[in-house]
């Protein structure tokens, strides 16, 4: 049968294809229909003959919401307008409104559907169409045409997101060159006009002729027949070849949060939404991929099925763009899912989720848990035995908060933040080359800290240093200049939490950035100028736009003028200053607060609600968004103010859960219903270290006192702290800590656990002269490095263990020993 | 789409993906034990490699690709056709097994870039730590004999150019001191006289009462892991043949003047030894930071100081290699960072070159008696047969049996390739050389 092209085939193929039925729920599920509800919610449908499915969700007493659509009776009031076709799709007839209605369970609920332009015929868009194709059949993933040269000489853009592109290699021909605009091959058309069967479009991916990507598509098959149709027509661009036309916005996946039981099936739908307001259902035009196989699987038409607990995230490849969409599978309900009181409202999200999964979350950590993990987190310290002892003797109801508010104050938090902030602001030595250099940045660092200055300020100052100015000495790579792109992939990293990186040799290969946009934001940093003369002055830098170099697009080699990521280029009479606005843009831009929130959660929880913390992308989706949100919106709200921040998640009873796991959470690590273990940065450790044997490490030219939080790591070298992984801050931070081969050989082998700590004057030392007894030594050691008292079983134990020692000071020592190389000591818990 | 397919082929959604139980064994000891259990043998016929590392960079037309404007005359090898300078006698003599690349060209002119190129094949970058190809060999052939599988001696310039960057901190190398003192022993792998194996076991017994309460708690990948790397060390420890390896002292006398008696000549020696006791990747350096980087009186430091040592220290590795039936399962390239101006500046010195240089490499199926590429009358800019850092690379991982095809993804996932030339382009192995 022949297609009529101008029509829309979409619609058309929907209707063709019957969707699998999920199973019946009422056979299977005891407990009863609280509600139900219709999605989509009121769309608007273009043409007559667009269809889009639906669904009817019921939620249950159970806390479970399922998809109960092939039972629901729908029903529309106006069947003039639209009708329930074939496949259980609500099809457009006429222009007008009518009202879809769905009954179950004793519940009914409803939708209004619009049908607009019911007598246009769907224009054509090869965007949509032929780029649907590309994308569904795995034309254009990053493996194969869709791979940063792509393969075999067509290059395709991932996703279809640059159609343009896509058009013109595919009518056209010629082969991409990385870093020029030039055809690096055969100029060679894979459409044949004149022979339209003949086109290798058609002859690849259906096998006629060998093809690396394999079968595709079989000859004679729907896709096959459309494209055949396209090139007969002759391979027209359709409607988005105009300005007016009509563009698709966003791409939506339905019912949104998607929580399975054990057998549970869910329909899912992906809805393209126009700028016109309309909408088009692209489910069976999509595909989709699922990062843990295990917990869920989803078909070619969007059908996922539950396989075990646990938590998966399928990504949605459609209509030019990428979105991704968590699916949960919860255990079997617990009986008596408890009430669990918020705190703040992190808690109200947290918990609510929770309670969706079924996951009931552990109880409150004990006061010695709580104690030393929020002194290492606020402060990185441990907390001192007299303090432990006050601290769980204290009976007073709100000590918890009033110690939180005593570590915010404390000089130590002023030192352990300025260590924090030093490892993502890169504060070290190798950038300048001149102490001074260095110290006026650490010094900028410690203030800013010190004054509690706001985020945003202090990221505004140093996007913008010049002068003399502390923060500017971040620009300096061995006392020359860092180049723009480097700065730019770096900063756009670490505050508004994206990797656009792969975008400065070419578009992004995952997500939809530009080379384009990466290189006007790199041309915001083209206008730094050092003002010294000679290699014995002081480094100056500021912004001399027309005397420092130009930024040239690697690809066009065209000059770069600095432009926003919406494309709007900075206005001439801000060109004098480009590094100003950058800074005003960048801490206005609505990444920025929740890239803070991001980081600040994974500070405290040793996972963002994004993880990694600094890789936001629709295909990496964040547990829980609207925690995210709220957070992000709260930060903006409090003036970015940093100690807000940080006592919001420490008074959450989010923070305050125990380490200890019951039956329904154990394993759970991304939903936060138990503290998890978080291994403690190198520097704390050996602060930690030095804190319990008494004995400081020398920490190279510093004076003894000196903290190995205080140190730059390239100023002074350390065994220890390169075996348990610090940053060089050479770069941004990338791994967490990680038990490793080197580590486990120093805890046996290396002086900051053998001989270091029988120093004179150290804690052994000074415990073995004493005479204190077996009892007592076991007491005060676990005070103070693991902030609790021994249980009876501990003291038992490690008694009878010291008693066979050949001496006091080895008795004492294997203990000391023990705790320091202890997993409880050596995390934070 | 084949979800399988996709599944292993995009690891940047492992990345953003959330599994439900955490991390597994570290796939570091997994490698181990399986090619333990599957026999010594690797694909390829070479089992090792070691990197003789001339910091500072080498002057090319005075050392192997010797031209009018080096001052010093050249000299026949024992290969018909191949002549290197006259600094180098024993070395010469070298020259059936081991071949040389005139035509390296590199993008690095500075030597903290110009080291972390030469390890990674990449340009420094604030948001990317790349691994060096020593990690990536002890990555992918794993420790033999429980000897550590990449190793540095003694302690280098420019360290983090030596790291495992993304792959991760458990590849990075063990770092061994100056072997020529007196006292040499490995501080890591050295127990404490203090500290014997009965009171290592009791100390596990205090550390088993301490932990019990957290371990209790809840099964976390992170504890057992470091469980597996502390029998692992401990294994290192106390097994006889890695204490044996790095113990020098166990060597004649002789042979370690043969050497010759310096950091160099020791850390060459040392190297054949790590390497006959199954270690993967050795970095034998020896020379003082950046002591080949001769700005000034170039001809005199090297008649009188580098090259003896070279010529020396090497010829006796090569032929104890040879002597021990080693040769053919070592890889042995000897470099530097880049080569020297091919004008001599007025200090009498040569500067920074890295458009054109010259190595050595050879054994481990490598051929010898080979001349790769060739270089213009000043040895300044290369002629014919460009090779590349990532063209190197890809030779080395051939010869050792390792796809040099290869991709690692980084965080991100931007794939990389493990042998990575110029432009981003994967490279390619010198086929000249297998």
């Amino acid at each position: 049968m022949r297609i009529p092209l101008l029509v829309s085939v979409v619609g058309l193929q929907a209707a063709l294809a019957a969707p699998p039925a999920p199973q019946n729920p009422r056979k299977q599920v005891p407990a009863k229909v609280v509600s139900l509800r219709v999605l989509p919610a009121g769309p608007t449908l273009r043409g007559a003959g667009t269809a889009v499915r639906f669904l009817a969700m019921a939620k249950y007493t159970d806390g479970v919401e399922r998809d109960v659509t092939a039972l629901a009776e729908p029903a529309l009031s106006d069947p003039k307008v639209a009708e329930v076709g074939p496949g259980g799709r609500v099809v457009a007839k006429a222009d007008g409104e009518t009202v879809l209605r769905a009954r179950f369970g004793g519940h009914t609920a409803q939708t209004r559907v619009k049908v607009i332009q019911a007598d246009k015929p769907r224009p054509f868009s090869f965007a949509r169409e032929v780029g649907g194709i590309l994308t569904k059949k795995g034309c254009n993933t990053s493996d194969c045409h869709g791979g940063v040269k792509g393969q075999g000489g067509l290059k395709l853009s991932g996703n279809a997101t640059q159609p343009k592109d896509d058009y013109h290699y595919i009518v056209k021909g010629g082969v991409f060159q990385v870093l020029t605009t030039e055809s690096g091959g055969p100029v060679l058309p894979r459409i044949d006009p004149k022979d339209p069967e003949k086109s290798l479009l058609l002859l690849k991916p259906s096998m006629q002729v060998p093809h690396g990507g394999g079968q595709r598509f079989a000859k004679g098959s729907p896709d096959y027949d459309r494209l055949l149709a396209w090139v007969r027509q002759g391979a027209p661009f359709g409607e988005e070849s105009t300005e007016a036309a009509v563009r698709t916005e966003s791409v939506e996946v339905l019912p949104g949060e998607t929580i399975l039981d054990a057998s549970g099936r869910q329909q899912l739908i992906v809805l393209a939404k126009l700028s016109d307001g309309t909408v088009e259902d692209v489910t069976t035009e999509a595909s989709y991929t699922v990062s843990d196989i295990h917990v869920a699987k989803v078909n070619a038409d969007g059908l996922a099925t539950a396989m075990q607990p646990g938590e998966t995230a399928v990504v949605v490849r459609a209509a030019g763009h990428a979105v991704s969409q968590m699916v949960s599978v919860v255990s079997k309900p617990a009986p008596d899912y408890p009430a669990v009181k918020s705190y703040n409202y992190i808690d109200d999200h947290i918990l609510a989720k929770l309670r969706k999964l079924n996951i009931v979350p552990s109880g409150l950590a004990t006061d010695s848990e709580f104690l030393r993990r929020v002194c290492l987190d606020l402060a990185g310290t441990l907390p001192p035995p007299e303090r432990v002892r006050e601290f769980l003797a204290s009976k007073n109801p709100r000590k918890r908060e009033l110690l939180i508010d005593a570590l915010l104050d404390s000089p130590e938090f002023v030192e352990f933040w300025t260590f924090r902030l030093g490892e993502i602001l890169r504060y070290r030595a190798r950038s300048t080359q001149l102490m001074k250099d260095t110290q006026i940045y650490g010094e900028w660092i410690r203030e800013s800290v010190a004054a509690n200055k706001p985020f945003d300020r202090i990221v505004r100052e140093r996007i913008a240093a010049e002068g003399y100015a502390g923060p500017s000495r971040y620009y300096y790579e061995l006392r020359f200049l860092a180049e723009p792109p480097e700065i730019i992939a770096e900063q756009t990293r670490l505050f508004l939490g994206r990797r656009i990186e792969c975008a400065r040799c070419h578009n992004h290969p995952f997500e939809s950035w530009s080379q384009d946009q990466f290189w006007g934001l790199a041309a915001f940093y083209g206008s730094m100028v050092d003002l010294r003369n000679s290699v014995m002055d002081d480094s100056v830098v500021i912004d001399v736009p027309e005397a420092a170099a130009k930024v040239i697009h690697p690809r066009t080699k065209k000059t770069v003028q600095p432009r926003f990521l919406d494309g709007t280029a900075l206005a001439k009479e801000a060109q004098e200053d480009p590094r100003r606005n950058l800074a005003e843009w960048v801490t206005a831009h609505p990444y920025f607060a929740e890239t803070l929130a991001n980081r600040a959660w994974d500070w405290f929880f040793g996972r963002g609600i994004v993880e990694p913390v600094d890789d936001f992308r629709s295909t990496n989706p964040a547990t829980h968004p609207e925690l995210l949100a709220a957070m992000a919106k709260d930060i903006r709200e409090h003036g970015y103010d940093l100690k807000y921040l940080m006592k919001l998640i420490v008074s959450s009873r989010t923070y305050q859960t125990s380490g200890i796991p019951n039956e329904t959470n154990r394993g759970d690590r991304t939903n936060w219903s138990h503290v998890v273990p978080k291994a403690l940065e190198a520097a704390v450790l050996l602060d930690a270290i030095a804190t319990v044997t008494g004995v400081r490490e020398q920490m190279g030219e510093m004076p003894l006192q000196s903290r190995a939080i205080e140190i730059c790591p390239d100023m002074v070298e350390s065994k220890f702290l390169e075996a348990y992984g610090r940053n060089d801050r050479a770069t941004l931070p990338e791994a967490k800590p990680q038990p490793g081969l080197v580590q486990a050989l120093h805890m046996i082998t290396g002086p900051t656990y053998t001989t270091k700590m029988l120093d004179d004057g150290g804690r052994i030392d000074r415990m073995a002269r004493s005479g204190v007894s077996n009892r007592q030594a076991i007491e005060d050691l676990y005070l103070t490095a693991l902030a609790r008292f021994p249980e009876p079983a501990e003291i038992e134990q490690l008694d009878t263990l010291m008693r066979s020692a050949s001496s006091r000071k080895e008795a004492i020592f294997n203990l000391m020993w023990a705790l320091v190389s202890s997993r409880g000591f050596a995390y934070r818990h | 789409m084949n979800e399988t397919r996709y599944w292993h082929r995009r690891n940047f959604l492992r990345v953003g993906g959330l599994s439900y139980l955490g991390m597994s064994l570290p796939q570091y000891l997994r490698a181990a034990a399986a090619k333990e259990a599957a026999g010594v043998a690797t694909a390829g016929k070479a089992q090792a490699c070691i990197l003789v590392w001339l910091s500072g960079g080498p002057p090319q037309m005075d050392t192997w690709d010797p031209k009018p404007n080096s001052n010093f005359k050249t000299i026949s090898t024992n290969t018909a056709g191949i002549q290197i300078s006259e600094l180098f006698p024993r070395v010469a003599k070298l020259m059936d097994r081991l071949s040389i690349i005139r035509s390296m060209h590199t993008e690095e002119n500075n030597h903290p870039e110009g080291t972390y190129y030469g390890m990674t094949g990449h340009r420094p970058n604030p948001t990317m730590r790349f691994p060096s190809f020593g990690s990536i060999i002890g990555k992918e052939l794993g420790s033999r004999h429980d000897v550590p599988p990449y190793v540095v001696t003694p302690p280098q310039s420019y360290p983090h150019s030596y790291n495992a960057g993304f792959i991760g901190p458990q590849y990075d190398p063990l770092v061994v001191p100056d072997p020529n003192q007196e006292d040499f022993k490995i501080p890591d792998l050295t127990l404490p006289k203090s500290l014997t194996p009965e009171l290592i076991e009791t100390r596990q017994a205090f550390l088993r009462v301490v932990d019990k309460r957290i371990r209790d708690k809840e099964e976390f990948a992170e504890f057992s892991n470091m469980d597996a790397y502390q029998e692992q060390a401990l294994r290192m420890i106390l097994a006889p043949n890695v204490r044996k390896a790095f113990d020098l002292t166990l060597e004649p006398p002789k042979d370690r003047e043969a050497y010759g008696r310096s950091r160099f000549g020791q850390s060459m020696l040392l190297a054949r030894r790590l390497v006959e006791a199954g270690c993967r990747f050795v970095t034998a350096e020896g020379y003082e930071h950046s002591e080949w980087d001769t700005h000034f009186k170039n001809d005199e430091i090297l008649r009188r100081d580098l090259a003896p040592k070279l010529d020396q220290a090497l010829s006796v590795l090569v032929n104890d290699l040879d002597q021990r039936g080693l040769l053919k399962t070592t890889v042995v390239v000897v470099m530097g960072e880049f080569g020297r101006t091919p004008n001599i500046n007025p200090e009498g010195g040569r500067d920074h070159w890295a458009n054109c240089w010259s190595l050595l490499i050879g054994g481990g199926g490598i051929r010898g008696g080979c001349v790769v590429g060739s270089s213009d009358a000043a040895a300044g800019y290369v002629a014919t047969r460009m090779v590349t850092q990532g063209d190197l690379f890809a030779t080395i991982y051939k010869a050792l049996g390792i796809d040099p095809a290869k991709i690692y993804h980084a965080p991100g996932g931007r794939p990389v390739y493990i042998a990575n030339s110029i432009g981003d382009k994967r490279g390619t192995p010198v086929q000249e050389l297998l």
